[in-house]
């Protein structure tokens, strides 16, 4: 009888415990539509960051600049992100980039084309002025020793457009005697964004054999792969970093205010610092078109010597 | 809980049941109650589970487009924004919408056709600091029936923690539990289908095990019915001789495929202990064979039926060969205690009869139904019971048994019994009395007879010792007499008396010699003898004064005789008095018939002495040759003549007896033509040719009926 009890008392436990207990929901009217506007830009300062990584690198780095500078210059400045160096280039030229953070082949390209003008420059996290690239090869590959090991081997890029990317590492290449023949093969990395990401990649995962890429690029990267498998087999000469330019025809007022605003900002300013820190730079210098000719003399021998 | 049960109208009910319903009723109960309980459950833990996984999906869902989404919203790229919200509703049916909006809440992309829902802009918050929110909306037109509930999943698009806007997914909840009611139209379906597997594979079981055990209900209603012969394990696949290899095919178990090896006693196997089951089954749980063959424990059960039944068998066998035992002791002790003519009874301590033998019932003219179960004093006289039950009391207390002789009258005549009581113990008390009394009044007349006998004995050594003394002065005035007559003159008054004298005399050595004869202590001259001439010289003696009585001889003698080895003088004697007696028998007027004849085997010869005399009467017959008996008058006899005749013949190594009336065979020719004067008798005297090379037997036919003395 005891037994007949407790199954009966289980049956009923269960059956109580199986049946659902509705959750509440919230009434929505589905019928009551409107038609969604079209994105309105505001009228604002465009303000584009290179693409050489993803665009949330992009905006992860210059979104407190771009918050410092609405606020210290009273501007609406907004972030765009286009996909490709060809595209920031060309928004330039239309205008769709007011502030360019460019590399300095680039502005030596906008510059030439699109009339733009560097007003500003900005020092490295450890403190230099210029910058460099690195010729990379995995580690353990022990067929690269020195430049000239680099015959015959695949060898990838971050970008036709790339400064510390191609332009620098490749300039050395050919100032180390190789030429575009000498090379299995070369390639750019694909796809818009995080480009110099991709060419350690490539060459991370053995694809290619040798990588270019902008010096600082390993330290962005030591979370995602082990950079120890990564072996620097040479650097570039230095030239200059990266700069801030103005499209042609903006206000120079509104140039001046912004210039001022970033001069103004000091690594050793609490409310300052992380701003810089998040962009990987310590100060922003004034600078000039003239500061570039070393790049744009290195792009012609580039251009005219054996540019793939 | 027995009473519980059996106060439980269900319970009755399942109990009248076979057994194999019961099992039946039993498993699909169990199997269903379970079933249903783990259905739903399992149904209750699944639906949990799955809807949490489609929650789980409709959040990695939005996850996914809240990582990858950031890209485009960033570039304003408003043909991927559209491309991935609509991936997302693509990727499932049951996801309703997606859409992305800024953090300021102005929608990027969305899935709706024809505008989007104003309400569904703000109806699904993340709180400040959430990872994502889940808001069950209803977007039914709100009638119940067309009731549709949407999952919203509230997702951040964030970057370096920095919120960029918010992603959002509608997963239909409908959609969802129709495949949580699939999930569970699958669930019951399983265990459905398990459940009616179990119950086949229980009722298979089920009938399996009943199976088995009706074989054991039918060799047990079998075993009350007496047929021990039952067979109720099953015939071996396996046999303990095949897996050995073994060929010692006069093992009992060998070829036996009804029996396990350890069931039957005397195996040959070296691993096998001696002895019947019990002995060796302890020894046979560690064997080999044991493991590979024992079966389950309704096998074994039935094993052990079987090997009861074998057993019971052997031992009612047995109890039968006892039983014939015992009846055939029982039927000797009665067949014993029937024949023997002694008294047997048996007592317990109350002095109660339990037994009698025929012997006892007949002596005091009762049935044994009339002595069992009662006490002495319940059958016999006070005045008898009361002296046995004193002594049967005395026996219980003492434990001493009684030996003893006593006189008891019986249909009017006198009977000795020796009566002998024993205690018989049971442990150390007397529970019974064994009492036997054995009539042994002939033995006390042959005690008397022995006695009378050596009384005679010495009487006769006596006599004759004073017969030899007197013998001599006897001579000595006999001679001083006849020499007193030859000198007295005749006719003188003095030679009258000396003529009495001598006869008087000559009478007393006549009884001197008698005496004499009788102690035998005459000297015996042993020498060849014509046994036909001496008995023709002595008829020569009397046959003339016989005449004078009218008395006629007649003789039978068998020439073939040839001579014996005997006393002439003595052996006469013998025959003078058997004429004297059978003169004496008949008075006057008679005949007396003498015959000789060799017996057949030619060793001892028989003369027989017969007359048709007055006969001797029954009662002394046996008295006959006992010495001074005599029938005649005082004076006329001493009674010696029969006894000394028959000291002769023993003397001669022969046999002497008398027969009355006597039979006609010893009557000759003539008897038949005279009137006989009485029943007359016959005096037969066996003697041997010689006393060496005696057969005893010769004549039997002649002894057949009369003892010889």
């Amino acid at each position: 009888m005891t037994c007949v009890r407790i199954l009966i008392s289980l049956l009923v436990c269960l059956v109580v415990a199986t049946c659902g207990d509705s959750e509440s929901a919230k009434r929505i009217d589905l019928s009551q539509r409107e038609e969604v506007t079209v994105y309105r830009p505001e009228n604002a300062i465009t303000y584009a960051y290179l693409p050489q990584y993803a665009h949330t690198v992009s905006y992860e780095r210059h979104h407190l600049v771009i918050d410092y500078l609405s606020q210290a210059t009273g501007l609406t400045i907004r972030q765009v992100f286009p996909d490709t160096f060809d595209e920031h280039m060309h928004m330039v030229g239309r205008g769709l980039i007011d502030l360019t953070f460019s590399n300095p082949f680039i502005y030596t390209k906008i510059a030439d084309r699109y009339g733009a003008r560097a007003f500003a420059r900005i020092v490295e996290s450890q403190g230099q002025r210029d910058f460099r690239g690195q010729i990379i090869c995995r580690a353990d590959n022990t067929s690269i020793r020195a430049i000239a090991d680099l015959k015959g081997k695949r060898l990838i890029a971050v970008d036709p457009t790339s400064a510390g990317g191609y332009l620098y590492p490749w300039g050395w290449i050919l100032e180390n005697g190789l030429r575009k023949e000498d090379f299995a093969e070369i390639t750019f990395a694909p796809g818009p964004g995080g480009k110099q990401e991709k060419v350690v990649m490539a060459v991370y995962s053995g694809k290619y054999d040798v990588g270019l890429i902008r010096e600082g690029t390993l330290d962005i990267l030591t979370e995602k792969v082990d950079v120890k498998q990564i072996r620097v087999l040479a650097h570039s000469r230095w030239y200059p970093g990266w700069l801030y330019a103005a499209r042609r025809g903006l206000d120079p007022a509104i140039v001046e205010r912004i210039k001022q605003a970033l001069f103004a900002l000091d690594i050793n300013n609490a409310e300052h610092r992380p701003i810089l820190e998040k962009a990987g730079f310590i100060a922003v210098i004034p600078a000039g078109d003239d500061d570039f000719s070393s790049v744009r003399r290195l792009a012609q021998i580039v251009e005219s010597g054996g540019n793939p | 809980m027995p009473e519980v049960l059996g106060n439980t109208g269900i319970m009755r009910f399942v109990t009248k049941l076979p057994f194999r319903t019961q099992i039946n009723l039993g498993i699909t109960a169990v199997v269903l109650i379970f079933a249903i309980l783990s259905a739903l459950f399992v149904s209750r833990i699944a639906t949990n589970a799955m809807l949490g996984e489609i929650k789980r999906r409709g959040l990695s869902l939005g996850l996914s487009l809240a990582g990858r989404i950031a890209d485009p919203m960033l570039a304003l790229d408003f043909l991927r924004l559209k491309n991935m919200v609509d991936e997302v509703i693509e990727s499932s049916d049951d996801i309703v919408y997606a859409f992305v909006q800024e953090k300021n809440g102005q929608i990027l992309s969305h899935t709706f056709r024809a505008g989007f829902p104003v309400q569904l802009k703000d109806a699904n918050q993340v709180p400040l600091g959430a990872q994502q929110h889940i808001q069950l909306l209803d977007i039914g037109d709100g009638d119940i029936e067309n009731q549709e509930r949407v999952y919203d999943f509230a997702i951040p698009v964030t970057i370096s923690q920095e919120r960029l806007g918010t992603v959002r997914v509608g997963l239909s909840q409908i959609k969802a539990q129709a495949a949580v009611h699939r999930l569970l139209f699958i669930i019951f379906s399983v265990s459905l289908g398990a459940g009616l597997v179990a119950v086949v594979l229980g009722s298979v079981y089920a009938r399996t095990v009943t199976r088995r055990l009706d074989i054991l209900r039918k060799s047990a209603e079998e075993m009350i019915k007496g047929n021990l012969e039952v067979q109720t394990g099953p015939v071996l696949l396996q046999n303990c001789w095949e897996i050995k290899d073994c060929s010692e095919d006069h093992c009992p178990a060998y070829g036996d495929k009804h029996h396990r090896c350890w069931t039957l006693p005397g195996t040959l196997c070296a691993d096998c202990a001696p002895g019947d089951y019990q002995e060796k089954i302890e020894g046979c749980r560690n064997c080999g064979i044991f493991r590979e063959i024992a079966g389950d424990e309704i096998q074994s059960l039935a094993e052990a039926f079987d090997v009861m039944a074998l057993s019971l068998n052997r031992n009612i066998a047995e109890l039968k060969e006892t039983e014939r035992s015992l009846t055939l002791q029982q039927r000797l002790l009665k067949t014993v205690l029937d024949a023997t003519p002694d008294l047997v009874s048996l007592q317990d301590d109350r002095l109660v009869y339990h037994a009698v033998n025929p012997a006892f019932c007949q002596f005091f003219s009762l049935q044994d139904t009339d002595i069992l179960g009662k006490a002495a004093r319940d059958i016999f006289p006070p005045s008898e019971a009361d002296g046995h039950e004193t002594e049967d009391l005395q026996i219980i207390r003492s434990g001493v048994p009684i030996s003893r002789e006593i006189l008891v009258s019986q249909d009017h005549r006198q009977r000795w019994l020796h009566l002998v009581k024993v205690p018989v113990y049971d442990e150390e008390r007397v529970v019974w009395i064994l009492c036997t009394a054995r009539d042994i009044t002939d033995i006390k007349q042959y005690q008397e007879k022995l006695v009378h006998s050596a009384r005679m004995t010495q009487l006769g050594q006596l006599a004759g010792g004073v017969a030899h003394e007197i013998n001599t002065p006897l001579g000595i005035i006999l001679g001083y007499t006849q020499m007193l007559l030859e000198d007295l003159i005749q006719d003188s008054e003095s030679h009258e008396y000396l003529q009495i004298i001598e006869k008087q005399t000559q009478i007393c050595r006549r009884i001197v010699a008698d005496l004499l004869g009788f102690s035998r202590q005459m000297e015996s001259r042993m020498e060849e003898v014509d046994l036909n001439r001496s008995i023709t010289d002595v008829l020569q003696l009397v046959r003339h004064p016989f005449k004078q009585n009218w008395i006629d001889i007649e003789e039978s003698l068998d020439s073939k005789i040839p001579p014996i080895i005997g006393d002439p003088e003595k052996l006469k004697q013998v025959w003078i008095n058997l004429l004297n007696n059978a003169s004496d028998a008949i008075g006057q007027d008679g005949t007396i018939w003498v015959q000789t004849k060799l017996c057949p085997q030619g060793r001892r010869v028989l003369v027989s002495v017969a007359d048709n005399g007055s006969g001797i009467a029954p009662e002394d017959m046996k008295k006959l040759f006992e010495p001074f008996f005599t029938t005649k008058a005082p004076g006329a006899g001493t009674g010696l003549g029969l006894s000394v005749s028959m000291g002769i013949v023993q003397g001669h190594q022969g046999k002497i007896a008398a027969l009355s009336p006597a039979p006609a065979q010893f009557f000759g020719q003539a008897a038949t033509t005279r009137n006989p004067h009485g029943p007359g008798a016959v005096f037969l005297v066996e003697l041997p040719l010689s006393s060496e090379g005696q057969d005893d037997d010769s004549c039997d036919e002649i002894w057949q009926d009369h003892t010889p003395v």
